[in-house]
């Protein structure tokens, strides 16, 4: 009987704590969120049974939490701390990426710079809140809208805020229906979201064989410290454009993508214990997170109408929104947006433009919040 | 410590302010810099066309035609290494790879397989 009784007070059910169930049921609508609203499921799926995964109470000392140095879960969980999942992701990213609508129209990288303002802006809020520098940094690098980017700067600079970070930050990402379409329409007039851009250029392939050497180097020599994010990134951009290495663009936008975001998914999703992550700091976090965001794409919607104060032949600020690395969501977004003024305005293209460079900012944005922060 | 007072102290004016500067200055010269790419490769093209190169084609086109080239060469692979086009049509046939004659003409436009001026073709490497 004695045996009986010890087994139950090792059960979850005995050791559950309100902490644990209020993370339960985070994950439980993370689930819905992204299988019955299909809201970034990629994403959603494995952050929302990662916190299930994470919150099941257990018999500290087993090597069963993800905190616990011996446990599986802690050695996943290896690869976020060290910024090894980011960095794979941005391989695959990189795969899938096409740059043709930016190097047909470069002018558009402007907006995917302005959007990064969000970042610095949430750097002073946060600063200004409290927080630290570098947990100030990891926190404003929600604005740049980009999961990997997020973790693998909080990895760097505050590796006890990762859960909150990723979290908010990956909500953000799948709530971008629900964050920007509002913002766009806010700050723009009718006529401002019914500007048509014109077809593109077409692109030659010595172009975009060149473009990822050359941005690379160009990128990478202002900020080294984005060299793991911005490296992979235009390499993986190399495999797919080279046009000899098909198969290993092919496995790296796929199995390597998919196996990384898995893992990252999962991992991030479990360390949200309850009793580390329901803190003040990370409802501080998720407020910061939406301003970060909604600043960002504020900035690069008004940037937009003020490069339109110049230019002879105008932008449709709404472009300015994709500047945020949610690659393609805010893209889709602001087509979508463009399409309920005029349905016969294709936006896409150009809005991908912006999010690619977007992309390019984000991490940039990292590499230089790092380099800052080192001494500190 | 909070507010203006922990800005400050923490140098955030100076960390925001710079940082703009830099995300600014580094996508603006990459923007100029692609912005004058096509231009330099024109000039570096002979200026002739002023078509830039070869446009870019299609990804999932270009993923399909790779992999049709992948099949070809495996065939050609059978042959000698320049290679009359009936012959690489029939072995084609032979081993049930689809539409051989518009896969073919697809490979030729986009230069995978080259003449070798006397009648005979080549893949190029």
């Amino acid at each position: 009987m004695e045996l009986f009784f010890q087994f139950l007070s090792n059960t979850g059910y005995y050791l559950a704590d309100y902490r644990q169930l209020i993370m339960i049921v985070v994950g439980s609508f993370f689930l819905y969120l992204g299988t019955a609203k299909k809201y970034e499921p990629l994403l959603l799926v494995p952050i929302g049974f990662g916190i299930l995964v994470g919150n099941v109470p257990f018999f500290k000392g087993f090597g069963l939490g993800i905190y616990e140095n011996n446990s599986v879960l802690h050695y996943l969980y290896f690869g976020v701390t060290t910024g090894l999942y980011p960095s794979i992701v941005f391989l695959g990213l990189g795969a899938m990426t096409d740059f043709s609508s930016l190097l047909a129209r470069p002018s558009l990288m402007l907006l995917g710079a302005a959007a990064q303002m969000g970042i610095f802006f949430t750097l002073l809020s946060a600063l200004a809140l409290g927080y630290l520098p570098k947990e100030a940094a990891s926190i404003a690098i929600i604005g740049g809208a980009d999961g990997p980017t997020s973790i693998f700067l909080c990895a760097k600079l505050a590796p006890h805020l990762i859960g909150p970070v990723a979290i908010a930050a990956y909500s953000y990402m799948a709530l971008i229906p629900v964050i920007q379409p509002p913002i766009m329409r806010l700050l723009t007039s009718r006529q401002e979201r019914l500007i048509r851009m014109p077809e593109l250029r077409e692109v030659s392939r010595q172009e975009l064989v060149i473009f990822p050497v050359a941005a690379l180097l160009l990128c990478c020599f202002l900020a080294p410290a984005s060299i793991p994010l911005l490296g992979m990134f235009f390499f993986g951009n190399f495999l797919k454009e080279c046009g000899v290495t098909e198969r290993l663009a092919q496995t790296a936008r796929t199995a390597i993508i998919d196996t990384a975001t898995i893992l990252l998914g999962l991992t991030v999703g479990a360390s949200t214990q309850g009793d580390v992550f329901l803190t003040p700091k990370s409802v501080g976090i998720f407020v910061l997170g939406a301003v970060a965001f909604s600043i960002a794409t504020a900035s690069g919607v008004v940037f937009a109408k003020i490069m339109n104060l110049f230019l002879k032949e105008k932008i449709n600020p709404l472009l300015g929104a994709a500047g945020v690395s949610a690659v393609p969501g805010s893209a889709r977004e602001v087509h979508l947006v463009g399409q309920a003024e005029d349905p016969e305005n294709f936006l896409l293209m150009h809005a991908m433009a912006c999010n690619s460079s977007g992309v390019i900012g984000s991490a940039i944005c990292a590499g230089i919040l790092w380099s800052f922060m080192i001494g500190l | 410590m909070y507010g203006l007072e922990a800005i400050s102290t923490h140098n955030g004016w100076a960390m925001a302010v710079a940082g703009v500067v830099i995300v600014f200055a580094g996508l603006v010269v990459l923007s100029s810099t692609i912005a004058q790419l096509h231009k330099v490769l024109r000039l570096l093209n002979g200026g002739a066309n002023g078509t830039e190169g070869v446009p870019a084609s299609d990804p999932a086109m270009h993923h399909n035609l790779a992999e049709s080239a992948r099949q070809f060469r495996l065939i050609s692979g059978r042959i000698s290494e320049s290679f009359p086009l009936p012959k690489l049509i029939e072995l084609a046939e032979l081993s049930g790879l689809p539409r051989p004659h518009s896969t073919i003409n697809d490979l030729l436009k986009a230069g995978l397989i080259v003449p070798d001026g006397k009648g005979y073709f080549f893949w190029k490497q």
